[in-house]
């Protein structure tokens, strides 16, 4: 059953195009004139297994609607030698003056530090209102040691499928979210990049629009280890800075 | 950008270079629940636990077996004031022959009258453990009954180590945990080596690694002394010098399933561990922690997540214990669940 799920949602992979792109709360919704989106950051920090790390990542978002839309992303970190590709699809639903997206999210990871290649696939709704934004979701995660002589072995019993992941997030801004500018904070068990079992992140997120269609981002990232159940320890700390560009 | 921007600007990254300082000096003792704060984190308890290692590596313990050989395999006692499991556990091992008693962690709650219930308890398990196996030839000093050394090597009761081998768990750092706990055990970071004397004249090798886990990580510092290879095992030529190596650590691998709350290894942590347990050539690896049962094979390492030996969580009689038997002829190794009768006492 798993290899059958794994070649469904790979064979869905490898017909998508784009990726997830990072977004920020009420920045999301279509503006109604740039239908697209370019966004890049530097990203550094310490992790406590790599030691210092930097890295960047770069997305793409296209609008085909007020509703619908697709972005696509990469992300490259050095010393952890961790290289991501992703994909996310996502359907807004109005509801009065809030917004209830859902999203699914394709995601692989290639730890290639450790040779191994993780691929997730996340289903979420994420609903925004003017101080606040919550999401609930899901993960399928799969990971397997991959064989450098060749083929990935996905679809073979050698990698090992995670039960499904319960995610979530929870985020509050000190602005409306429509704000030329704003601070928030938030605490969630997902990034950019990765969905995590029960270990928490938690962090400060800001940004500035400094035109109409220019604007700069950034985030510190707190990411302790066994925050839940166990003692909070710290594990990874890290700060992101980039701009968008709309047009 | 106008004035007012730029005054929001620079007012903004203050408030986020603010933040962001007074996050770095929390970061070893948050907690989102504000309810399990450790006294000691895990660097400091790795720190302490290498000079230990390191002062007392003349007396790394050496267990010695002649042909097949068995060690018993428990975890998450969680013993308060009714010790009966963590008795009995013992008490089995001691019946059974076995080699060693390993213990996955999360011994006690965090208590200093429950660790003082352990202490008495291991104590007077010592003592069961010399009058099985030691003969006393005078008012100080004893030989072990059966050996085949001649003479046997004489011992005083101190330097008989009663071969009960826990690593640190979450519940047993909480508080001041790791002050109760490192006065008992003094170092939760280590390594053992059995020698086998196998009936056809040939000494094989065994090796038991003992990691700190209890944080969810193993930290820098347990990481950095991994990677300078303190635990490797290996010849020269990369050949590993152990028939079989195995290892014992509090935070399980693999979530069992989907309704599982307990923490595990963030991503990272999780292919670095995996990885090097695989370079180890591990054979097996024993986790605790989340009071499920769970095996699987991943890269030829095997893994076993053991249920909870409590008798707050289990308080029926059940298979909570692992058996693993090593035997020559065939050479195999198998594990067994191993059953446990203790019922708690109704109150």
């Amino acid at each position: 059953m798993n290899r059958f799920i794994a070649s469904v949602l790979l064979l869905f992979l490898l017909g998508s195009a784009g990726a997830f792109g990072q977004t920020y709360s009420g920045e999301r919704k279509f503006d109604g004139v740039h239908k697209n989106e370019i966004a890049g950051n530097l990203a550094g920090g310490y992790n406590t297994v790599s030691g210092v790390f930097i890295g960047e990542a770069g997305f793409y978002t296209h609008h085909f609607t007020d509703r619908w839309s697709i972005t696509g992303g990469e992300q490259v970190q050095f010393i952890k030698w961790l290289f991501s590709i992703d994909a996310m699809g996502t359907y807004r639903l109005p509801i009065k003056r809030t917004n209830l997206y859902f999203d699914a999210h394709l995601i692989n990871n290639f730890y290639t530090r450790w040779g191994f290649h993780e691929f997730i696939a996340n289903a979420s709704a994420y609903w925004e209102t003017n101080f606040v934004d919550i999401r609930f979701g899901m993960s399928y995660i799969r990971y397997l040691k991959y064989d450098v002589k060749g083929l990935y072995r996905f679809f073979t019993d050698d990698g090992y499928t995670e039960p499904p992941t319960l995610i979530f997030g929870l985020g509050i801004n000190i602005r409306p979210r429509n704000n030329p500018w704003n601070l928030g904070f938030f605490i969630r068990n997902y990034d950019q990049f990765y969905y995590e079992n029960w270990n928490i992140n938690w962090g400060i997120r800001a940004h500035v629009r400094v035109t109409d269609d220019l604007k700069i981002f950034s985030e510190f990232n707190v990411r302790p280890a066994g925050s839940l159940s166990q003692l909070a320890t710290r594990y990874e700390t890290s700060l992101k800075a980039g701009v968008r560009y709309v047009w | 950008m106008s004035g007012n921007m730029k005054t929001k600007v620079i007012l903004l990254l203050a408030l986020v270079c603010l933040a962001a300082s007074s996050c770095v000096k929390l970061r070893e003792k948050i907690s989102p629940t504000d309810i399990i704060i450790a006294g000691t984190a895990v660097e400091d308890r790795i720190k302490m636990s290498e000079i230990f290692y390191l002062n007392h590596y003349n007396d790394k313990v050496w267990l010695v077996a002649e042909g097949d050989y068995s060690f018993l395999v428990g975890a998450d006692s969680h013993v308060t004031t009714d010790p009966g499991r963590m008795d009995e556990m013992l008490a089995i091992g001691l019946r059974d022959k076995d080699l060693f008693y390993a213990h996955l962690g999360d011994i006690a709650d965090t208590k200093a009258e429950y660790y003082a219930t352990l202490d008495s308890l291991l104590w007077y398990a010592k003592w069961r453990y010399v009058e099985a196996n030691y003969e006393q030839i005078n008012d100080y000093e004893y030989i072990e009954k059966d050996s085949k050394l001649v003479p046997p090597p004489v011992y005083t009761y101190n330097d008989i180590v009663y071969p009960f081998f826990p690593v640190v768990g979450n519940h047993d750092i909480t508080r001041n945990g790791w002050a109760l706990w490192s006065n008992i055990f003094h170092s939760s970071f280590y390594e053992i080596d059995v020698i086998d004397f196998l009936d056809n004249g040939e000494i094989a090798f065994d090796h038991l690694i003992f990691l700190d886990s209890a944080s969810g990580t193993l930290g820098k510092t347990q990481i950095d002394l991994i990677k300078r290879g303190i635990l490797n095992g290996k010849y020269d030529d990369g050949t590993s010098a152990y028939r079989y190596t195995f290892v014992f650590t509090h935070t399980n691998i693999f979530r069992p399933q989907f309704n599982e709350f307990a923490s595990t290894f963030p991503r990272e942590e999780t292919f670095f561990l995996l990885d090097q347990f695989e370079d180890w050539n591990v054979t097996c690896v024993f986790c605790g922690h989340v009071h499920t049962w769970d095996e699987r094979n991943f890269n030829s390492v095997h893994y076993l997540t053991l249920d909870a030996m409590c008798e707050a969580n289990n308080p029926e009689p059940g298979d909570y214990l692992v058996r693993v038997n090593v035997t020559q002829d065939p050479l195999m190794l198998e594990w067994k669940p191993v059953h446990m009768n203790y019922t708690p006492k109704k109150k």
